[in-house]
């Protein structure tokens, strides 16, 4: 459904009872009763998971999968695929500088490219209550799976125009997949961008913040927004980075505090973040998670431009009691909150 | 080695990545890999052996490097036992080796049952009294190292070096 997508984002930013966008998209195997390797190879199964989220919980947008290894997939990676869990990418495509000028760019819709694209155009049609974001990983996380994920660190010093050159092929693609997505329907993309997040500052401003931002001007604008993600533990050090790539919205992991964060983020930029996934929605209690988001928003509410959300991916078999729970415990604050007034 | 030291500070202080560490310890390695033949003539011994692995089923391994590259940097000796590793391969390793420590890293949250049973196995082959567990993994928690009974969680490379070193000492 085409929507003004500034209007909402600046209509969440100044409600008063926010409700949370938490990057929640696997969970909805049990949902369904079926298997990872099923949902990430089907696009109806797809689509009817991101719906039967929906129906459960009052969430500000629905999130895509963010599965990580479909672009790498696509320029020639192995991925392992497990039963209960995202897939990974293991071992290196490109080992030398002669691998990187061979790399070839993939056409976008090749390998499960084409299904996600699909599982996007089919979950619109489904999905009108709220916006549906598409999931995309960013450019140095998808350089790292490609050069391997230690290597590409090394690299960076050993070898920056091997690093380099790789990111210019990948933002290419990643600039037509993104394409492709706006033209299924999306109403914007989550870029997930979490190896950066192991960057030096300078080194993000050199590796990472150009190429992201080369991503949001080509594909930005009033219906279509993209949402960065990093969950690494140096964003805070790399903010003036992070915000020069002119994403519509930041959102951070449970590596660092919200309200560092908050306090160097102008109040017109919206930041999301941050329940521990893992910890909290996938081994946590109701009562822990309940916790968790009231001390989050006691923390944090009392700025403007904050979105209660999970501070990365919410694993595919984090229970649902616990999800219910981060949905429940954060529209009785906002509800208190209310009333207070 | 004592540089790794202040290379570890830094980087818990956020003044220092990753990449810097890993390029530092490289470093430390080659120059130790040059130096160690002369140390061994002269009758000089690593203080500590540690296995370490990404346990079964699990792909990543860059924090498990990381900590590797540490460990090293503080004198220990290190087998690393790569990624996907069995908790057979974990024990045998360190009954084989003689190693003071077992060292697990994981970053799926389906993986991480795979460090209880590596500490199951360490009962049952006997070695429990004199091999430490040491966890650790984005989604590992101290209270999940309590629970499995493993006997260190530490939440950076840097604190995993130095909890190494402090076991190696009391064994």
């Amino acid at each position: 459904m085409n929507r003004n997508m500034k209007k909402w984002l600046e209509e969440l930013r100044q409600s008063k009872t926010k409700k949370p966008l938490p990057v929640l998209s696997f969970p909805a195997v049990q949902l369904m009763g079926i298997s990872v390797p099923e949902l990430i190879s089907d696009s109806d199964l797809q689509a009817e998971g991101m719906k039967r989220i929906t129906d459960r919980v009052n969430s500000a947008a629905s999130v895509s999968l963010m599965d990580l290894s479909v672009e790498a997939e696509c320029f020639g990676a192995n991925i392992v695929i497990s039963d209960n869990e995202v897939p990974t990418v293991k071992g290196a495509v490109v080992t030398s500088f002669e691998e990187a000028e061979a790399l070839e760019i993939p056409a976008v819709g090749t390998c499960r490219t084409g299904i996600y694209i699909d599982g996007i155009r089919k979950a619109v049609e489904k999905i009108s209550d709220r916006p549906v974001f598409a999931g995309m990983i960013g450019p140095y996380s998808l350089a790292g799976r490609l050069l391997e994920v230690t290597e590409i660190m090394f690299l960076c010093y050993d070898e920056p125009e091997t690093v380099q050159l790789v990111l210019n092929k990948v933002t290419e693609f990643l600039i037509a997949y993104g394409k492709a997505y706006k033209e299924a329907g999306a109403n914007g993309i989550l870029i997930a961008e979490p190896l950066a997040g192991l960057l030096s500052p300078s080194m993000m401003d050199v590796f990472s913040s150009p190429y992201v931002k080369r991503i949001v001007d080509a594909l930005q604008d009033e219906n279509f927004l993209v949402l960065y993600h990093n969950c690494g533990n140096n964003t805070v050090q790399s903010l003036d980075s992070i915000l020069s790539i002119g994403a519509a919205a930041y959102h951070f992991g449970n590596a660092v505090s919200m309200k560092d964060v908050l306090n160097r983020v102008p109040e017109n930029t919206v930041v999301m973040g941050n329940i521990d996934p893992a910890g909290e929605l996938r081994h946590g209690t109701p009562d822990s998670v309940r916790t968790a988001v009231r001390k989050l928003l006691e923390e944090c509410s009392g700025y403007s431009n904050f979105v209660i959300s999970s501070g990365c991916d919410i694993p595919p078999m984090s229970k649902w009691e616990n999800i219910d729970a981060f949905f429940d415990e954060t529209a009785k604050f906002y509800q208190e909150g209310v009333l207070k007034q | 080695m004592a540089g790794m030291n202040v290379v570890g500070v830094k980087f818990k202080n956020n003044e220092i990545f990753v990449p810097e560490v890993l390029v530092a310890a490289r470093a430390m390695n080659q120059g130790a890999a040059l130096l160690k033949p002369l140390l061994a003539a002269e009758g000089a011994k690593a203080s500590g052996r540690v296995c370490i692995g990404t346990v079964k089923g699990d792909l990543h391994d860059i924090g498990k490097n990381l900590v590797k590259m540490m460990i090293e940097g503080k004198g220990l000796e290190v087998i690393d036992l790569g990624t996907d590793v069995p908790p057979e391969k974990f024990i045998s390793t360190a009954i084989e080796q003689n190693c003071q420590i077992i060292g697990l890293s994981a970053l799926l949250t389906t993986t991480m049952p795979v460090m209880r049973e590596v500490v199951e196995a360490a009962k049952a082959a006997g070695i429990r009294d004199h091999v430490k567990i040491m966890i650790g993994g984005a989604p590992v928690t101290q209270a999940f190292c309590d629970e499995i009974g493993a006997d260190v969680y530490t939440p950076d490379a840097p604190s995993a070096a130095e909890k190494a070193v402090e076991l190696c000492r009391q064994l």
